[in-house]
C-alpha cells in the first residue's frame, strides 16, 4: 500500500452534450490536502463522485487517475468498488441522512471494518475504540435519530474511516453546522492529513477552507476557474470571481442597509415583549427565564451552537410554541403581521400547486394586486413569470427570495428569519440576506434572525441574544 | 444534490411509461364494463322473465350466454348484476370516503377529545373483521335489504379512509408550510384547497380503487353464502351459487359472472397509480 498520492489526469462529466465538471491535473500528495470551494452547481460534488465510482449511470464520464502507481479509468465504474472503505472512502452530505435511522451508532461503524462478519465482535471493538477516539464512546449504543448534527457527522467520520482507507473525499461537510461542531470536524480533518492521509474537501464555506490550509482549487460553472496554495487563493485571489466569492462572506459586507441600523427609537412602545419565559421538552430546559422586547425597527439575533433551543425560543415570541412560565404580549399589532422565513423554503410552501396559485390566496387576502408583487419579486431581482412554476422546480436562493415577497405583502412589522440562509452557498446567501434586508430596511419592520453563523449575526444585526447551553441567554445589546 | 435528481427522474420516466400502458388497458376495460352495465340493461329482455321450457340452454347468437335453470337470459343477469355490483360499490365508496375525510381532518384539525373519540371508534370498527360489520347489519334489517348492505359496507370502510386521511392530514397539518399560510391569516379554507387536498388526492384514488373492488367483492361473497342480497335479485355471488348444480351441463352459468367479478376486480386495480408518478 503505498497510497503516498493521488493525481488526476483528467476528469470531465457529462449530462447527454452539457459538460457538468471538467477537470485537468489535480494532485493530492501526504501533507498537504486539496479543498475545492465554488458555489451551488458548479460541478464540485459530481467531480468528487466521479473519482469515487459513484455517478449515476445517465452521466457520462472520462479521464484517468492515479493511486500511488495504479492506474485507473474514471469511464470503468465499478473497477474502483475493491478500494472502497480500505483505500478510499468518501464522508457523504448530510451525514444524519447517510446513517442507517435502526441500527444502533457501533454496529453500524463496526461494519466498515476490515475482515468484517456479522456479530464480529474484533470489529465492533475497533468500532467502539474509534469512536471513543473520537469523543463518542457514549453515542455506541445509541439511535441516530439521538444525535446531534455534530455528532452524526462524526460517527459518519468514524464508519467511513474504520476501513483504513488513507484517501478521503469529503462532500460538503459544513451543511448547517454551527462552527464548534465545524471547528471539531476540522481538527478531525487536519490530523488525518497529519497521519499522513490524503485529504480531498469540497466546501462553500470559506472558513473550513482556510482551516484545512493545503491548495484550493475554485470551480464555477463546471471548470476551474483559480488554483493554488490557500492562503494566495484565499487571501491575495487574482480572478475576480474569486474576489466576488470572498466578498460573500458576512464578514466582508457592506450594504446601504447596513447603515441605518440606529434608526429604531428606543423609547417606542415594544411590538413583542417577552418575561420571563421558559420552557422545557420533558425534563430537559430550553430556555429559562428569557425576557426580551423587540421595538419597531430593531434587528435582533438569536445565536448559539445547534440544538440550543434558537428556533424554539423565535417560535415562543411568535406564539408559535406554548411556553411553560412567563408571558409573551404583543404590542398594537394586528394578526397576519408577524412573518416568518424558514430554514428549507420548499418546505413552507403548499408542494403540489404552482406558486402563482399559493401567491394568488396571499394577494387576496392581504389586498395586494399583481403590481405590486411584481415590483417586490423585481426589487429582489425576479421575474413575475417564475410564479407559474411549482416550489421544487425553482432553486432554493430563489425560492426563499420568493418566501421573503410573500412574508412582504402583509406589510409585516416583524420578521422572525429562521436560519433562512444556513443551506446556501456564499453567494446566494448574500443575494438573499441582500434582498431581505433591502425590504425589511425599506418597509422599516423589526427583525428576528436565528442563525449560528456570528458572522452573519454581526453583520445583519445590532442586538444580540447569545443561547448557551447552560440554558442560559446572554443579551448582549447595541454595541 | 444534481446526481440524485438525475438519477430518480431517469428510473420514474421508464417505470411511469409502462405503468401508462397498464392504465390505459385498465381504463378501456372498466368504461367496457361500465358500458355493458349501463345499457345492457335497458336493451337486454328482462332478467326475470321465465320460460322453463328452455331450461339450461345452450349459448346461441340471439342468447350468447345461454339460459339458466329457469330458462332466464344469463346475459341479461349478468347486465343487471353487474349495474347492481357498480353503483352499490360505488354508493358505498363515496360515502366511507366523505365520512372518513371528514372525521380524520376533523380529527387531525383540532386533536384533543374529538380525536381521542374518532380514535376510539375507529378501532373499535377496526377490532371487527369488516365483513362481520356488514353481516351484523344485515342482521339487523329485514333479510336481503339492499340498504342495510350499503350501510354495512360504507361502515366498514369509513375506517380505512379515517385512519389514512388522519395520519397524513396530522403530517401537513404540522408542517411549515401550514404554519406559514396561518401567520399569513390565510384561513382553513385555503389549508384544505392548497395544502390538504393535493396531498390526500392521489392517496384517495388508490384507495377509492381499492375500496371498489372490496366492495363487490364483499357484496358478492356475502350473495355466495346466502346472506346478502336474496332472489331473484340478480346479483353476482348469488348467479354463482346457483350455478353450482349445472356447473357440468352448462358451465357458462358460473363462468359469466366469474369473469365479470375477475375482470372488475383487475381493471381497478390496473387503474391505480404509483403516488411518486402524480
Amino acid at each position: 500500500m503505498t497510497d503516498n498520492s493521488l493525481a488526476v489526469h483528467r476528469a470531465v462529466v457529462r449530462h447527454g452534450a452539457t459538460p457538468l465538471a471538467d477537470v485537468a491535473d489535480l494532485r493530492i500528495d501526504t501533507g498537504r490536502p486539496l479543498t475545492i470551494v465554488g458555489e451551488s452547481g458548479s460541478g464540485k460534488s459530481l467531480l468528487a463522485h466521479a473519482l469515487m465510482g459513484t455517478l449515476p449511470p445517465e452521466l457520462a464520464v472520462e479521464g484517468s487517475m492515479t493511486i500511488g502507481s495504479t492506474r485507473f479509468d474514471l469511464a470503468d465504474r465499478s473497477g474502483r468498488r475493491h478500494l472502497w472503505g480500505r483505500r478510499l472512502a468518501m464522508l457523504p452530505q448530510e451525514p444524519a441522512l447517510a446513517l442507517d435511522p435502526t441500527m444502533l451508532v457501533r454496529g453500524q461503524v463496526a461494519e466498515g471494518a476490515p475482515g468484517w462478519r456479522p456479530g464480529d465482535v474484533a470489529a465492533l471493538r475497533l468500532a467502539h475504540e474509534k469512536l471513543d477516539h473520537l469523543g463518542l464512546a457514549h453515542a455506541g449504543s445509541a439511535y441516530p435519530h439521538t444525535l446531534s448534527g455534530g455528532m452524526a457527522q462524526r460517527v459518519a467520520y468514524a464508519a467511513a474511516t474504520i476501513g483504513g482507507a488513507r484517501l478521503l473525499i469529503v462532500d460538503e461537510p459544513s451543511k448547517g453546522l454551527d462552527p464548534g461542531s465545524l471547528d471539531r470536524l476540522a481538527d478531525l480533518l487536519a490530523a488525518h492529513v497529519a497521519d499522513g492521509g490524503l485529504l480531498l474537501t469540497i466546501t462553500h464555506d470559506l472558513r473550513l477552507a482556510r482551516r484545512l490550509g493545503g491548495d484550493v482549487l475554485v470551480m464555477r460553472d463546471a471548470s476551474v476557474v483559480e488554483a493554488g496554495p490557500a492562503e494566495r487563493v484565499l487571501t491575495t485571489p487574482s480572478t475576480d470571481y474569486t474576489k466576488r466569492l470572498l466578498a460573500a462572506e458576512p464578514s466582508r459586507w457592506s450594504f446601504p442597509w447596513m447603515a441605518n441600523a440606529a434608526a429604531a427609537d428606543p423609547t417606542a412602545e415594544p411590538l413583542v415583549a417577552a418575561h420571563g419565559i421558559t420552557k422545557s421538552y420533558g425534563d430537559t430546559a430550553v430556555f429559562q427565564d428569557v425576557s426580551l422586547e423587540i421595538r419597531p425597527g430593531e434587528r435582533w439575533a438569536l445565536t448559539g451552537p445547534s440544538g440550543v433551543g434558537k428556533t424554539t425560543l423565535g417560535n415562543a415570541l411568535l406564539r408559535l410554541t406554548s411556553v411553560d412560565r412567563g408571558t409573551v404580549g404583543y404590542g398594537d399589532v394586528t394578526r397576519g403581521r408577524l412573518q416568518k422565513l424558514y430554514q428549507d423554503p420548499a418546505l413552507s410552501f403548499p408542494g403540489r400547486v404552482p406558486l402563482e396559485r399559493a401567491m394568488r390566496d396571499v394577494m387576496r387576502r392581504h389586498g395586494a394586486d399583481e403590481a405590486r408583487v411584481r415590483s417586490l419579486l423585481g426589487e429582489v431581482g425576479l421575474p413575475l413569470e417564475i410564479l407559474s412554476r411549482r416550489p421544487d422546480q425553482v432553486s432554493g436562493g430563489e425560492l426563499q427570495r420568493i418566501a421573503i415577497v410573500r412574508a412582504m405583502l402583509p406589510r409585516p412589522v416583524l420578521i422572525f428569519a429562521d436560519e433562512a440562509t444556513s443551506r446556501l452557498d456564499l453567494l446566494t446567501q448574500e443575494t438573499t440576506m441582500d434582498s431581505l434586508m433591502t425590504e425589511v430596511a425599506g418597509s422599516g419592520c423589526a427583525l428576528l434572525l436565528v442563525t449560528h453563523d456570528p458572522d452573519l449575526a454581526t453583520a445583519v444585526t445590532d442586538h444580540q441574544v447569545r443561547l448557551g447551553q447552560d440554558r442560559s441567554a446572554l443579551l448582549e445589546p447595541a454595541v | 444534490m444534481t446526481t440524485s435528481l438525475l438519477d430518480v427522474a431517469a428510473t420514474v420516466a421508464g417505470r411511469s411509461r409502462r405503468s401508462t400502458l397498464a392504465r390505459r388497458a385498465a381504463a378501456l376495460g372498466l368504461v367496457a364494463l361500465v358500458m355493458f352495465a349501463i345499457v345492457g340493461p335497458l336493451v337486454l329482455s328482462d332478467p326475470a322473465a321465465q320460460d322453463l321450457s328452455r331450461f339450461l340452454e345452450a349459448p346461441t347468437l340471439a342468447e350468447p350466454l345461454g339460459r339458466d335453470d329457469y330458462g332466464r337470459s344469463v346475459l341479461a343477469r349478468l347486465a343487471h348484476a353487474t349495474r347492481l355490483s357498480l353503483v352499490l360499490a360505488a354508493l358505498c365508496v363515496a360515502t366511507a370516503l366523505v365520512l372518513g375525510c371528514v372525521a380524520g381532518i376533523a380529527s387531525a384539525w383540532f386533536g384533543g377529545w374529538v380525536d381521542a373519540v374518532m380514535r376510539a371508534v375507529s378501532e373499535a370498527f377496526v377490532a371487527i373483521p369488516a365483513l362481520l360489520v356488514v353481516l351484523l347489519v344485515s342482521a339487523l334489517a329485514s333479510g336481503g335489504s339492499l340498504w342495510a348492505l350499503y350501510l354495512g359496507l360504507a361502515l366498514a370502510q369509513w375506517v380505512e379512509y379515517f385512519r389514512v386521511v388522519r395520519a397524513r392530514s396530522g403530517l401537513v397539518l404540522g408542517s411549515p408550510a401550514v404554519e406559514a399560510a396561518r401567520l399569513l391569516e390565510l384561513g382553513p379554507v385555503h389549508i384544505v384547497r392548497r395544502h390538504l387536498w393535493p396531498d390526500l388526492r392521489s392517496l384517495l384514488t388508490t384507495l377509492a380503487s381499492l375500496g371498489m373492488v372490496t366492495s363487490i367483492l364483499a357484496m358478492s361473497t356475502l350473495g355466495f353464502v346466502k346472506v346478502g342480497l336474496q332472489p331473484p335479485r340478480a346479483e353476482l355471488g348469488l348467479m354463482i351459487t346457483d350455478s353450482f348444480a349445472f356447473y357440468d351441463v352448462a358451465p357458462w352459468m358460473s363462468i359469466a359472472p366469474i369473469a365479470v367479478l375477475f375482470l372488475l376486480t383487475i381493471c381497478f386495480l390496473g387503474l391505480r397509480t404509483s403516488e411518486e408518478n402524480r
